[in-house]
């Protein structure tokens, strides 16, 4: 907190208790499936992280197809959390003359999957009938 | 390399239709990768997917902006059906089934102010009946749509977009964040007017009072054509239209 509203929903946000709780339900304290791909995929590709090649990883990780303005619609939403940064590549004629979006994971969002990591791998060590492949 | 062409009608759709700030990156990504497989079904699927997820995603994260910029294209509306068009209605016609309806029907005033140019000078009847029902709801809708892209404008110019910080001022893309305000109102609207019409059929059909049931199918037709050129009006009249996606500074 700290900062001045500026707009009309940062106002109400301010003086609403039951907005900042949806505000805090819609930026989500955990990680969803899908973020968590994305934030794996990021760290699969290093430096040629980008719209394109994030959902083929995805995708022949997966088995299946990712609508790439979807991989935008979720990146910028972890960027919003400081699990992601991007900046504008070149542009080349194959994409028409424009840019490329390029992502990376950032130290927040390496703890995340970290975090992420360990509490599904407890979850998992509680699941003694799936241990053996048998579910 | 010879560039092979993207299919036109989804790059079409999605040059025009797409919103917020990555529409251009994604019609980067998906040009990149039909150069690469030539496959024109994924890019179909990419480029018709990303139009709503895109729009979704702009509304989600600027409701308010999107809300009060199409409560100011419906007020807008409302000042040229009741102000102006009722003016019309009543130096040229003298008479309105806009105000039989309005008395024989809860839902009177919602009718009269949404379908105004058919109703109120019962149009259908009159000479000029045409420019009632098209030239006048495409004029006046394109007006509404061009005044929410304008106050659309103003509040994206002052909300800072922290996602986007750093690549905004090159990307300059406030163009592709208005058009997610103009589809909403186009879509409300559309959604207004279909709602609406099923209550205001069996409206004429049940009661004796507003317009006589004869006068129903031509009523509908001329709906129909209204309907149509408000659309048409928003779409235009809001930009959405036109090619933004070379405007990159």
């Amino acid at each position: 907190m700290g900062t001045v509203p500026t707009t009309p929903f940062e106002t109400a946000l301010a003086f609403s208790p039951f907005l900042q709780y949806r505000e805090q339900m819609r930026k989500g304290e955990y990680l969803g499936n899908f973020d968590l791909m994305l934030l794996l995929a990021l760290m699969r590709l290093g430096d040629d992280a980008y719209g394109v090649t994030i959902a083929q990883e995805l995708e022949e990780q997966t088995g299946r197809e990712v609508v790439v303005a979807s991989v935008y619609a979720t990146l910028d939403r972890l960027q919003e959390r400081g699990l992601v940064v991007s900046s504008l590549g070149e542009s080349t004629p194959e994409r028409g003359g424009r840019a490329k979006r390029y992502f990376r994971v950032t130290g927040a969002g390496l703890r995340e999957v970290r975090d992420a990591r360990k509490s599904l791998m407890n979850l998992w060590d509680g699941l003694p009938e799936l241990k053996g492949e048998k579910a | 390399m010879t560039q092979k062409q993207t299919p036109g009608i989804p790059t079409w759709l999605l040059k025009r239709f797409g919103c917020g700030p990555n529409n251009n990156v994604v019609l980067g990504d998906l040009e990149e990768q039909y150069q690469l497989t030539g496959s024109a079904l994924w890019y179909w699927r990419q480029a018709l997917k990303a139009i709503p997820v895109n729009l979704f995603k702009e509304l989600r994260d600027h409701a308010w902006i999107a809300a009060a910029s199409v409560m100011t294209g419906w007020v807008l509306w409302h000042f040229f059906a009741v102000m102006i068009f009722s003016g019309l209605s009543d130096y040229f016609f003298g008479r309105s089934v806009g105000a039989e309806i309005r008395l024989s029907h809860p839902m009177g005033s919602a009718w009269t102010i949404l379908w105004a140019p058919v109703l109120i000078p019962a149009a259908i009847n009159q000479p000029f009946s045409y420019v009632y029902s098209i030239l006048l709801p495409f004029i006046a809708w394109a007006i509404c749509a061009w005044m929410v892209r304008i106050v659309s404008n103003i509040y994206f110019e002052h909300v800072e977009d922290g996602s986007l910080q750093g690549t905004r001022l090159s990307m300059r893309i406030h163009h592709n964040r208005q058009n997610g305000a103009v589809l909403l109102f186009a879509g409300a609207t559309l959604l207004l007017n279909l709602i609406l019409v099923g209550p205001f059929i069996l409206n004429i059909q049940q009661h004796s009072q507003g317009p006589s049931a004869e006068l129903l199918y031509p009523l509908l037709g001329h709906l129909a054509l209204n309907v149509t050129a408000s659309i048409l009006g928003i779409l235009i009249g809001g930009g959405l239209l036109r090619d933004r996606s070379a405007i990159t500074s």
